[in-house]
C-alpha cells in the first residue's frame, strides 16, 4: 500500500516474464546450434533434431506465457498492428517470423524426405538463425529500451542475453541427447559439445563481467549491482551452480571420460546441462527483480528510497522500534 | 493550442499531502496506486542536513519515453501536450511503467479494499471501484491526466486547487505572459533530471 518511492525496485515485471525471456532465450539458442549443426552433416544429426525440436515450441510456450502475464491479453493482438513504433511491437514480428522458419526447418528436417543439402532447406535454415540471433537479443532490447531502470539501460544487456541464449540452448540440447541418447553416438557428439559449452560459457563468465563492473559506474545503477551481488540466487545459483559447476563439468567430460562409461558420461552431462538451464533462468529472474527506479535530484537534494529501520540490523545505525 | 504545465515552488511546499489526497478522491485510485505523489529528500552531512519535500506526478514530458515504448498506441500525447492512455487500447504489457524514469506510472491486478483482513469492500470503495473500472481500469496502464476532464470544464486540476500553500501553478507554457511562464524565468524554473532528456513539463522552482 505504499506509495511508488524513486530508488526502490521494481514489481512490475516477476517472475513469468524472466521465464518468457529464458524460454525465449533457450528457443533462440538450441535453434542456432542445430541449424549450425545441421550444416556439419549427419555426425550432428542428433543433436540437430533435438535442437530443432526445442526451438519452435520453446518459443511456443513462452509466448502462451507472456501473453497470460498480459494485464489485458485480449488486446494482445494490437501489438502487431504497428510494428514501427517499438520495441516490442517489432518483438512480435520477430518472435512470429522466428516461429515460423523454425517450425517449418522442423517440419521438413522430421517429416519429409527433402535432402538436409537441399537449397531451400539451407535458406530456411540461415533465414531461421537470423531471426533466432534477432530473437535472442530481443529479449535483451526489451530490458535495454527500459530508461526506469538504469541497471537494464546498457547495450550489454543485449549481448549477454544472447550469449545465455546460446549457453541455455546449448545445455537444453544436451539434455535432450542424454534422454535420447543413442549409445557410442551420443557420447562423441557430447564430448564435441562439452568444447562448444566451454566456449560459450567462458564468453558468458566475461559478459556478466563487463556488465556489472559498467553497471556499477553509473550512480543511479550502483544500487542494483550491490543488491544483485547480495542475491543468494545470482551468486550461488547463477553465477556458482549455473556458470562455474558446468563449466568445469564440461571440462571433466571433455578431457577425463574419454575411458569412462556411457551412464558416467550421460550423469555427467545430465547435472551440469541442468544447472547451466536452471541458472540462465536465475539470471534473468535476478535481473529483474534488482531493477530499481533512478534517484530523482533536485537543487542538491535526492529524493529516493530512504532505508527504514526494520532494514537495518540491530547495532547498526538505528535499531528497530520494539 | 495551449502547451499544458506546471510549476511547484519548493519554498512553499511543506509536505502536507493535501494534493496526494485531492488526487485520490478526485480519481478515486485504488490503495497501491498514487498518481500524485511526495517524496521526501535529503541534503548535507551531519548535522548539517536539510530535508525537503518533493511533490511528484507525471511530468507530461514532450519526449515521453513511455509513448516511444507502447506497442498498441494506447499511450498518445495530445494536441495539448497531455500524455494520456487509451484503456480500450493497453494490452497491459507494463512497458511503459519500466520506461517511466519518474515513476508516475502504475498498474493494479484487482481492486483490493483499503481495510486489512479481507474485509469486503466499503460503499465508498463500490463507488470508487466502478469509477476506476469506467475510466482507467484493472490490468492496464494508468496515469495522471491533469485532470483532463475538469480541464474542459474550465477549472484547474484537482492537486493545484487542494494546495494549501499556494505551492502549484497550473498553466500554458506556450504563453509567455501566462503566470506559469513567468514564474519559470523569473526564478529560473528546473525540471527533474533533465539529463535523461524526456523534457518534463513538470517545472520546480529550487527550495533554498
Amino acid at each position: 500500500m505504499d506509495p511508488k518511492v524513486n530508488g526502490q525496485l521494481q514489481k512490475d515485471w516477476g517472475l513469468l516474464l524472466a521465464i518468457y525471456l529464458f524460454l525465449g532465450g533457450v528457443g533462440g539458442g538450441a535453434y542456432t546450434i542445430a541449424a549450425i549443426n545441421s550444416f556439419l552433416g549427419k555426425s550432428m544429426e542428433l543433436s540437430t533434431t533435438i535442437g530443432l525440436w526445442i526451438g519452435f515450441p520453446a518459443l511456443l510456450i513462452g509466448s502462451v506465457i507472456l501473453i497470460a502475464d498480459l494485464g489485458n491479453p485480449g488486446k494482445f493482438i494490437l501489438a502487431g498492428l504497428k510494428p514501427g513504433t517499438s520495441w516490442i511491437a517489432r518483438g512480435v514480428w520477430i518472435i512470429s517470423l522466428f516461429m515460423v522458419f523454425s517450425f517449418l526447418h522442423l517440419v521438413l528436417h522430421q517429416f519429409t524426405e527433402i535432402s538436409k543439402t537441399a537449397t531451400g532447406m539451407n535458406v530456411i535454415a540461415i533465414l531461421g538463425i537470423i531471426f533466432a540471433i534477432l530473437t535472442m537479443a530481443y529479449t535483451g532490447i526489451l530490458l535495454g529500451t527500459s530508461k526506469g531502470i538504469p541497471f537494464w539501460r546498457s547495450g550489454m544487456v543485449p549481448v549477454l542475453f544472447v550469449v545465455s541464449a546460446l549457453v541455455t540452448g546449448h545445455f537444453s540440447i544436451m539434455l535432450g541427447m542424454v534422454i535420447f541418447n543413442e549409445g557410442a553416438a551420443t557420447v562423441s557428439q557430447l564430448s564435441f559439445m562439452a568444447v562448444e559449452a566451454v566456449v560459450v560459457v567462458v564468453v558468458e563468465v566475461l559478459a556478466i563481467l563487463f556488465f556489472l563492473q559498467a553497471a556499477y559506474r553509473q550512480p543511479d545503477a550502483r544500487e542494483s549491482v550491490e543488491r544483485i551481488m547480495r542475491k543468494t540466487i545470482f551468486i550461488v545459483g547463477y553465477f556458482i551452480m549455473g556458470l562455474g559447476v558446468p563449466l568445469v563439468l564440461m571440462l571433466i567430460l571433455r578431457y577425463a571420460m574419454t575411458e569412462s562409461g556411457l551412464s558416467a558420461v550421460l550423469g555427467v552431462a545430465f547435472i551440469g546441462a541442468l544447472l547451466g538451464l536452471i541458472g540462465g533462468l536465475l539470471l534473468r529472474l535476478a535481473i529483474l527483480i534488482t531493477g530499481a527506479l533512478p534517484t530523482l535530484n533536485m537543487a542538491g537534494f535526492q529524493f529516493r528510497r530512504i532505508a527504514r529501520p526494520k532494514d537495518l540490523k540491530p547495532g547498526i545505525g538505528l535499531t528497530p522500534p520494539q | 493550442m495551449p502547451q499544458y504545465g506546471m510549476v511547484i515552488d519548493l519554498k512553499r511546499c511543506y509536505g502536507c499531502y493535501a494534493c496526494v489526497m485531492a488526487c485520490k478522491v478526485k480519481n478515486h485510485t485504488p490503495p497501491s496506486v498514487f498518481w500524485a505523489r511526495l517524496l521526501k529528500g535529503e541534503r548535507g552531512k551531519f548535522p548539517n542536513t536539510m530535508r525537503q519535500a518533493l511533490p511528484v506526478l507525471c511530468m507530461h514530458c514532450d519526449e515521453p519515453s513511455c509513448l516511444e515504448v507502447c506497442p498498441t498506441g494506447a499511450t498518445q500525447q495530445l494536441d495539448n501536450g497531455i500524455v494520456i492512455v487509451d484503456k480500450d487500447k493497453c494490452m497491459g504489457c507494463k512497458a511503459c511503467i519500466m520506461a517511466c524514469p519518474y515513476g508516475a506510472r502504475y498498474s493494479v491486478e484487482k481492486w483490493e479494499s483499503y481495510f486489512p483482513d479481507g474485509l469486503p469492500l466499503s460503499e465508498y470503495e463500490e463507488f470508487a471501484k466502478k469509477h476506476w473500472d469506467d475510466n482507467s481500469g484493472c490490468g492496464v496502464a494508468t496515469k495522471c491526466d491533469f485532470c483532463l476532464d475538469l480541464l474542459n470544464e474550465g477549472k484547474l486540476p484537482a492537486c493545484v486547487e487542494a494546495c494549501a500553500a499556494n505551492a502549484r501553478t497550473f498553466g500554458d507554457l506556450d504563453d509567455p505572459d501566462s503566470e506559469i511562464s513567468v514564474l519559470i524565468r523569473k526564478y529560473r524554473g528546473e525540471v527533474l533530471n533533465p539529463e535523461l532528456g524526456n523534457k518534463p513539463k513538470v517545472y520546480y522552482l529550487a527550495p533554498r
